[in-house]
């Protein structure tokens, strides 16, 4: 259920760092070794993802990273911002301009 | 065409229930109603602390989420208790529900001099509609009379991946097979995904309202001067896994599947007649989003919940599906149908369908709800702007 583009998996059941999991990915099976305990219904990341770079999951983007993210870190909220509902970004947006 | 079992209204819909609504017009109303519905069994009570001191917008909004309250389809009849004069008018609403053939009564404190006249009075009329109520019986009728609301609940990531897609499956099975009317609404849950979706729209007029309205509410968030963080996505909806409000919203989407777009209409707005998919354009708050859509006139509401919910209402039975197999347990009371196994088991999502078709048909002809057995209900209008 990971689409070819997607550089985030869902976690199925409860995974515990150090595990080695094998992902299909479109045609192909991506093996990564999980860096953390992540949780039923967490992400855990496929490949390196730089920071600024985009979260793919469903083939578009679900926000960015915010810092280096690891193949096989667990991707959530520690290290990843959205691009709507930014008020912060439009309140520092308008102080810049005053 | 398949026919379910439903009461006939003089304005040519069909009901799934039966409910006498006592509605209030202003929050000093509200005791008043709450009296009359403990005293006055089978009967509905529908308060909230708007319909005074509100501008335009909100008069406006207001008046027609309750007016959808007043003629919904499964409404036999309406008691209004408006508390003096105000702005949202209580001899009007009751004038407008009466147009629809429906019984109707309109109450008014200051007019009955006194809230223990107007509790004898507001009684009075919801009794006689309660035994008139009692004594009509379902018929045979088409199931193209049906309107399928759908609105998510605490998603989480299953909430994409599973039970939306049997959902989906479920309100096209009606619009296609049996020419019937779906409705979804939560447009600031379209963030991320509101391109995919405007593509949908039947012409290009509907293709750029989708993309303002979202524009709209993400201009709304920008104004507040806050990320919308902890809000959307909620505590929960992180608990779950769910990192940003695309996120949500992508997987929020898939609810509604693939096909046309009809329309976006208002909050609490009508929707129209003819068999479809429409959007409501409400905010991703559940009370707020699924009171909209009833107002709407939809029969029944499936809510698609990752990690379980109580949301409910009273007038438009709400049926919860969920594929996260720990909600279950979580709130064994409020779950209606359980499809995890078509993601950690080995059913498919057709089977998934199968399941909330086979329960949402049992329950159009009568069967209750889990929260209709339960008694559990909100009610919450969406406001606007400020009060005045």
């Amino acid at each position: 259920m990971v689409e070819p583009e997607d550089n985030v998996a869902t976690a199925l059941r409860e995974i515990e760092a150090g595990e080695t999991l094998e992902v299909a990915v479109g045609d192909s099976t991506v093996t990564v070794e999980a860096l953390a305990d992540v949780e039923f219904g967490h992400k855990i990341a496929l490949e390196e993802i730089p920071a600024g770079e985009t979260i793919v999951k469903y083939g578009k983007s679900i926000g960015n990273a915010t810092e280096d993210i690891d193949a096989g870190a667990w991707v959530h909220v520690h290290n990843v911002e959205s691009n709507y509902g930014r008020g912060d970004l439009a309140a520092d947006e308008a102080e810049a301009e005053a | 065409m398949s026919e379910f079992l439903g009461y006939e209204r003089d304005d040519g819909s069909v009901g799934i229930r039966n409910h006498v609504a006592i509605i209030s017009t202003a929050p000093y109303a509200n005791d008043t109603v709450k009296r009359a519905a403990e005293i006055t069994e089978n009967t509905v009570p529908i308060t909230h602390p708007l319909g005074r001191c509100q501008t335009k917008p909100d008069v406006f909004q207001t008046y027609r989420t309750l007016l959808g309250y007043g003629t919904h389809p499964n409404v036999y009849g309406t008691v209004v208790v408006a508390h003096a004069g105000e702005i949202v008018d209580g001899d009007e609403l009751a004038s407008d529900v009466a147009e629809t053939g429906r019984p109707s009564a309109s109450i008014n404190i200051h007019e009955e001099k006194g809230v223990m006249n107007a509790l004898q009075a507001t009684v009075n009329a919801a009794q006689e509609m309660v035994l008139d109520a009692s004594d009509q019986r379902r018929v045979p009728a088409d199931y193209s009379n049906l309107t399928f609301g759908i609105n998510c609940a605490t998603s989480d990531t299953t909430s994409g991946l599973c039970q939306h897609k049997a959902t989906a499956k479920a309100v096209w099975r009606l619009i296609d097979d049996h020419g019937g009317r779906g409705v979804f609404a939560e447009t600031a849950e379209f963030f991320g995904g509101e391109h995919e979706l405007a593509e949908r729209a039947v012409n290009d007029d509907v293709k750029q309202e989708v993309l303002d309205r979202v524009e709209h509410w993400d201009q709304r968030l920008k104004d507040t001067g806050y990320d919308v963080r902890g809000a959307q996505p909620t505590p929960d909806n992180m608990d779950g896994g769910l990192t940003t409000i695309e996120e949500k919203s992508l997987g929020a989407l898939v609810k509604s599947g693939n096909g046309p777009i009809q329309d976006i209409v208002d909050y609490g707005a009508k929707i129209p007649g003819d068999s479809g998919m429409y959007i409501m354009d409400t905010p991703g708050h559940g009370a707020e989003s699924v009171t909209g859509i009833g107002a709407g006139g939809a029969h029944f509401m499936v809510i698609s919940t990752g990690q379980g919910h109580t949301l409910s209402n009273a007038i438009m039975p709400t049926i919860k599906i969920t594929g996260n197999p720990n909600s279950r347990e979580r709130v064994p009371e409020e779950t209606d149908v359980d499809v995890s196994e078509a993601l950690v088991g080995d059913e498919d999502y057709d089977w998934a369908a199968d399941q909330l078709w086979d329960n949402l048909t049992r329950i159009v002809d009568g069967k209750l709800t889990m929260s209709e057995a339960l008694g559990e209900s909100q009610f919450a209008i969406h406001r606007i702007g400020p009060s005045t």
